[in-house]
């Protein structure tokens, strides 16, 4: 289950963020998120160690928490995608499945001429746009 | 990884026992442990001890398995049961007498019987007292080797008399124990794992214990592949043991297998680190970690599994470090991860730190838990005290009161021991200590953010046991991080803990600080707060908590008895004792509760003049703010004013400290959420300079006061945090240009003069002539106090203003133009002038100081300016006053004017040389001009020339001439030449009018017989012809030019013409050609005569000559007028064979005047030829 997802800024900032628990731990994922863009920063600026992964938009697991895994994604314009889970074997075909689908809402959502550039997106048709994709994680290789 | 003892931690070492023969152990002992590998000794000077020290093992051997491994096996093993015993006799002892022989052959029996069952190996060393060898025997020696039944090459002979021998003995003896050793090892590892395979073991605790025992054979042998595979052996089977095994109580059978299984663990985890499988390691790590983290065991001894956990993670994290040395290097570690189920941080130590931290506050919270829930449990504790920890590994038994005796323990008395056990610990501080090693050791590896995220964790440890100062400051770096990445929310949770903190340690100024930021923090109602349920003090980050914060912090600065104050403890007030200011500057996060934003309406202002000045203030803070009086502060400390609230009561203290201010009167000072107050006021300057705007000081309540940096609206930064959220943006002043444009800061210019300077030049200035330039002071409204007047006199072509002291060392030649000096007023002496006024006067810059003028007072001074050269140049004359005799102002005002002077020359002198009329010496240089010679004007010796000066006006104003002369420069009294004039030196003065030419005719006669000849400097005294009255004063400038030089040559022949000076129609004359010859040669003459119309000649037309040497020959003819006027003679043509030069009289020279009849002269008497020469030319 996918338990977080935000979307990072490319001055680390926060643009979106949204958690999917019932518990109270969203702090601890806003927390986890944010300890998550070192390992972006890492990969980022040593791309040899990520070797074959270059230039790819997919960035892998980023580190594995005791309760969580987290994956992240880079688009071109250096903003980042991230997402919380806490399914312990995910397949990596899914992971990239789902930032595919959320990186086609985020580019319609900033493309809404209304939207400023750099600011969080508050756009609602995207929150449900996300919780869509994030009800819908998993499923396509369950079914 | 302390908690484990030694033996566990270090790899086993083999151990050997000597026997006998003490003096010579201490030598055997440091050899083998030099050997590679070391060897430990277990050195016994006799017998006896050591078959006390096997005989004590036997004793106490149980008779059935009640454990999985004892507690001091290892130990044993290591320190106490050797593999190999040396029993060392010495040469006198084998070879002495029977009694000593017995005694050898007893203590064998004795040390068999004890090694046999243990399979001990024995070596026997005889050693030498003296040199010789073979004071021993064949036979003794076979009976000895019979008696101790051991091979021929474990009968030994040591030699320590001989160095090369002792060598010898020792490596033999190294070599000899080492695969002794080797083979008991070996042997007891093959004789424990027969063992495990044929089964014959009663429970599974003893399958375990065998693989371990195995394994730790194969270490003693350094077999680290079997160890290793034995250790997992055994690792799995306890992992199979879990919920099958019933021999003790279900907790502390949980507790048994995890200690077990820790120590398995940590030996495979050493041993695969050691062999640099840093990737297997984690791995293996990661296996234990998920098969284990779900054993929780039972509910009231949960806090030891996570207790068990942190561990398992500390443990690791050590090993991790202490390998990571040889390590290669991490990043090719991951690279070579295909499965990609490894990330970075898994090969980190301070990853694994960071978890036994979160582990360990699990077990603190699991403790507290269990505490509170059984609080009769730690009354009746006591009985904990004789609990401890039994022989086998992970057992705890009771210790009765009488001797050795133990009693196992049921679960309850353990529940209850185990909590007193971990109530003994202070977990907080174990846990700052994991984390601040996480920290430190992310540090180096430069992830901020996780190190940020370890120095919340531990700022909220230092923060729960109420270190507060620690707190703050963790907690303060970690602000920082998250305010520059602007993760709100997180910030929230931060500055939430050091509000609490500064309130709790009383810091009044911190606690509002903390609370403004909080209640200005973008946190929106669109936040779920629900999910922030463990957002520490602060609460959950939501707009109603934000108007909570701003309510409570205004509470307390309008000095209401705040709610705060009153259930808190204590200090958290703000009164006349303790006011409150604080300061927020750029880069202040309180830049979101009060932002300053200062506009002048016109960049460039008069002094005097009021403009326009808007004052604009932002807030963020949730609820609207209201201000009582905003003081606005400037650079100029008199521009200062305050704004005051009408709506509120004037504040006492105002008018008290406020000395002369401003004071103005706003209707509302209301400060909304994101809109900007904007105040326009008018504000007049009457120093120039730069006036700014430094701050705005706001004062709310009466002793609460914000000052806020002033910011330009032009150049002012985005709000931090704020800039990410969807808001309203708008202009801080009404005009949109001024909020692109305006600037907190403006000039003021100087005041008007209003003082008249003026530069009364007339004209262009003359060449070496001292050129007077009035200037004028009128004072037209302002009284001129220390008045200055600065001159520069700068080259129009550029060359900039001649600094004083770059003119200093520079020559006078340089400058062309120079200022001489200024002369003051009439009746000023210039003398009285320097006593008591500056002045200071260099060639290209003046100072000249002004005397104190009256309004409508005029002064005037005379600049003496000498041109050099004709050349224009441009004077600067400014002059700086203060219109106000207080001179601390400092208030200059200044006046510049220029103008631009040319310079001319006034006369051009120019010569010419002149032969006497008609008489043509031949000069041969003319003819033939040598190539090489300069081009210096030649003059016949021995003949009287004539020189014509002529003094040409180039000037538009008429000029008075006092006199010409040609002076000899040098001033010596031998003159080459005598140069005369035959009128009187002193013209009268002569007026010449422009461009009029005034000539004076000289003769020169050469005295002396060089070739070269000076013939001095013309001397011109001239002035202007001024009309005004002044010229008395004037002098006369004398102008200089010099004669060139002229050579002297003698001339070979000299022609002249006779005729008289006028004719008569019809009257003949003679017209006579002369030709004298004044060389010692006899010259060859050609000569032609050309018919002329107006004469009639006789004589000869042509015709060639002789001229003897030193005479003169004559040609003779006689010519009569036929026309009157003037006429052109006959011209004669006569050529020098010798010379091939000719001569022909040049048309003035053969022009005669033909009176039509006798003239009738009336003869003056001063000369005819006197006036001719000396009368201007036409």
């Amino acid at each position: 289950m996918i338990v977080c997802v935000a979307v990072v800024g490319h001055q680390n900032n926060p643009l979106y963020i949204q958690s999917f628990t019932e518990e109270d731990d969203a702090l601890k994922l806003h927390h986890i998120v944010h300890c998550s863009l070192d390992v972006v920063d890492e990969r980022v600026n040593n791309p040899k160690k990520s070797g074959p992964t270059l230039n790819e938009t997919f960035l892998g697991l980023l580190y594995p928490t005791e309760n969580y895994k987290v994956y992240g994604y880079l688009t071109n314009t250096k903003v980042k995608f991230i997402l919380v889970t806490t399914d312990l074997d995910v397949r990596d075909a899914d992971v990239r499945n789902f930032f595919r689908r959320f990186h086609a809402a985020y580019v319609d959502a900033v493309s809404n001429p209304f939207h400023v550039p750099g600011k969080k997106i508050t756009s609602k048709t995207f929150a449900e746009r996300v919780s869509t994709i994030v009800k819908s994680f998993g499923l396509s290789s369950a079914g | 990884m302390e908690e484990y003892p030694e033996e566990y931690r270090t790899p086993p070492v083999s151990l050997v026992s000597l026997v006998g023969c003490a003096e010579h152990q201490a030598v055997i002992s440091r050899h083998l442990l030099a050997e590679q590998p070391p060897i430990n000794t277990l050195a016994l000077p006799d017998l006896s001890n050591f078959l006390l020290l096997l005989a004590q093992k036997d004793s106490s051997k149980p008779p059935q398995a009640s454990g999985i491994l004892r507690r001091d096996w290892l130990i044993k093993h290591r320190t106490r049961i050797p593999s190999v015993v040396a029993a060392l006799f010495s040469s006198d002892q084998v070879s002495g007498d029977p009694t000593q022989w017995l005694q050898v052959c007893s203590d064998l029996d004795n040390l068999k019987a004890v090694l046999r069952p243990r399979n001990i190996k024995l070596v026997v060393v005889v050693i030498f007292q003296s040199s010789s060898k073979d004071d021993i025997n064949e036979d003794r020696y076979l009976a000895l080797r019979k008696r101790a039944e051991v091979d021929t090459k474990y009968l030994l002979n040591f030699n320590p008399n001989d160095d090369t021998e002792l060598k010898q003995s020792l490596t033999r003896l190294g070599s000899t124990f080492a695969e002794l050793a080797s083979t008991y090892y070996r042997e007891e590892g093959r004789r424990i794992k027969t063992r495990i395979e044929k089964k014959s073991y009663s429970s599974i605790d003893f399958n375990i214990r065998y693989c371990f025992k195995v394994a730790v054979f194969a270490e003693f042998r350094r077999d680290w592949v079997e160890a290793l595979r034995s250790y997992e052996d055994a690792y799995h089977t306890v992992r199979e043991m879990i919920g099958t095994s019933t021999r003790l109580p279900p907790i502390q059978r949980l507790v048994e297998i995890k200690t077990v299984a820790e120590q398995l663990h940590f030996k495979i985890s050493t041993l695969l680190l050691h062999g640099g499988k840093v990737k297997e390691a984690v791995i293996w790590f990661n296996q234990h970690n998920a098969s284990y983290r779900k054993l929780v065991g039972a509910p009231e001894v949960i806090f030891l599994h996570w207790e068990w956990m942190s561990r398992q993670f500390l443990v690791f994290a050590e090993l991790l470090e202490t390998s990571s040395v040889s390590v290669p290097g991490i990043s090719s570690l991951v690279s070579g991860t295909a499965d990609g189920a490894l990330t970075e941080w898994q090969f980190h130590p301070s990853y694994y730190y960071q978890l036994a931290a979160h582990y360990l506050k699990e077990k603190r919270l699991s403790l507290e838990l269990t505490l509170s829930m059984s609080e009769t449990a730690i009354e009746t504790d006591s009985s904990a005290e004789s609990v401890v920890p039994s022989v086998y590994v992970g057992q705890f038994v009771r210790l009765l009161e009488q001797g050795d005796a133990v009693q196992p323990l049921t679960d309850e008395e353990y529940t209850r021991f185990a909590i007193a056990e971990g109530k003994r610990y202070q977990d907080t501080f174990e846990i700052i200590a994991l984390l601040k090693k996480s920290c430190e050791s992310y540090g180096n590896l430069k992830p901020r953010r996780m190190g940020s995220y370890c120095g919340l964790q531990m700022a909220a440890e230092y923060f729960a046991v109420g270190d507060f100062s620690n707190a703050k400051q963790l907690f303060d770096e970690v602000a920082s991080q998250y305010r520059q990445e602007g993760w709100v929310t997180l910030l929230w949770e931060v500055v939430g803990y050091l509000r609490e903190c500064s309130r709790k340690s009383g810091s009044v100024k911190d606690f509002i600080e903390y609370s403004l930021e909080m209640a200005a923090l973008p946190v929106l109602s669109g936040t779920d707060p629900q999910g922030f349920k463990e957002c520490g003090p602060a609460g959950p980050p939501s707009l109603s908590q934000r108007e909570i914060i701003h309510k409570e912090v205004f509470q307390l600065v309008s000095g209401e008895a705040g709610s705060a104050s009153a259930e808190d403890n204590n200090d958290i007030k703000i009164n006349g004792d303790n006011p409150l200011h604080l300061e927020i500057d750029l880069v202040s996060p309180l830049r979101l509760v009060l932002l300053a934003s200062v506009a002048f309406h016109e960049q460039i202002i008069k002094p005097g003049v009021s403009t326009s000045i808007t004052l604009s203030l932002l807030s963020q803070l949730p609820l609207n703010v209201e201000i009582d009086q905003l003081e606005v502060q400037f650079n100029q400390s008199k521009c200062n004013f305050i704004i005051v609230n009408a709506q509120r009561p004037p504040l006492a203290a105002t008018t008290e400290d406020q000395e002369g201010h401003r004071v103005e009167s706003a209707p509302s000072l209301t400060l909304a959420t994101n809109k900007w107050l904007r105040l326009t006021y008018d504000i007049k300057s009457e120093q120039s300079g730069r006036l700014e705007c430094i701050s705005v000081i706001a004062k709310m309540g009466p002793h609460f006061t914000i000052c806020c940096r002033a910011e330009c609206p032009a150049s002012m930064e985005d709000l931090p945090l704020w800039k990410f959220e969807e808001r309203v943006e708008t202009f801080p002043t009404k005009d949109p240009a001024l909020a692109f444009s305006g600037q907190k800061a403006t000039h003021v210019e100087e005041p008007d003069p209003l003082v008249d300077l003026n530069i009364g030049a007339s004209g262009p200035a003359l060449a070496e002539e001292s050129f007077i330039v009035p200037v004028t002071v009128v004072s037209r409204g302002h009284d001129i106090y220390s008045g200055e007047l600065k001159i520069n006199i700068v080259d129009v072509r550029g060359g900039g203003l001649f600094s004083p002291r770059e003119t200093e060392p520079s020559a006078i030649e340089s400058h062309h133009v120079e200022l001489l000096g200024v002369v003051g007023p009439e009746g000023e002496d210039e003398s009285q002038l320097n006593s008591d006024e500056i002045k200071k006067i260099q060639q290209s810059f003046g100072l000249v100081s002004v005397p104190f003028l009256k309004n409508g007072d005029s002064w005037s001074c005379k600049l003496e300016i000498k041109w050099h050269r004709p050349k224009p140049v441009m004077l600067f004359v400014s002059l700086g006053y203060s219109p106000h005799s207080n001179e601390s102002t400092a208030q200059k005002v200044n006046v510049h004017k220029s103008l631009q002077i040319e310079g001319k020359t006034a006369v051009e002198i120019s010569h010419r040389f002149m032969l006497p009329f008609r008489r043509e010496p031949l000069l041969l240089t003319r003819i033939k001009p040598a190539p090489e010679s300069e081009k210096l004007p030649s003059l016949p010796s021995n003949e009287t020339s004539l020189l014509i000066i002529s003094a040409r006006n180039c000037t538009e104003v008429p000029l008075q001439l006092l006199s010409m002369s040609v002076d000899n420069e040098d001033g010596d009294s031998e003159r080459s030449c005598s140069v005369q004039h035959g009128g009187e030196d002193n013209l009268g003065p002569a007026l010449l009018v422009p461009g009029e030419e005034f000539k004076k005719v000289f003769t020169i006669i050469p005295l002396v017989d060089s070739s070269k000849l000076n013939l001095g400097t013309v001397c011109l005294r001239w002035r202007r012809n001024d009309h005004s009255g002044s010229t008395i004063t004037e002098t006369w400038v004398l102008t200089k030019h010099k004669l060139p030089e002229v050579e002297l040559e003698v001339s070979p022949l000299v022609v002249s013409l006779e005729c008289p000076p006028y004719a008569i129609i019809g009257e003949p004359f003679t017209y006579l050609v002369k030709i004298q010859n004044q060389t010692p040669l006899l010259q060859e003459i050609k000569f032609s005569l050309a018919d002329a119309q107006s004469f009639v000649l006789s004589g000869s037309h042509s015709d060639t000559f002789f001229v003897l040497p030193k005479s003169q020959h004559a040609l003779s003819y006689k010519v009569v007028p036929l026309a009157s006027g003037s006429q052109q003679l006959p011209k004669v043509t006569v050529t020098s064979v010798r010379y091939s030069a000719g001569f022909q009289a040049s048309s003035t020279a053969s022009t005669v005047f033909v009176f039509p009849s006798k003239p009738e002269f009336k003869m003056g008497d001063a000369g005819e030829t006197t006036r001719m020469q000396s009368i201007a030319s036409e």
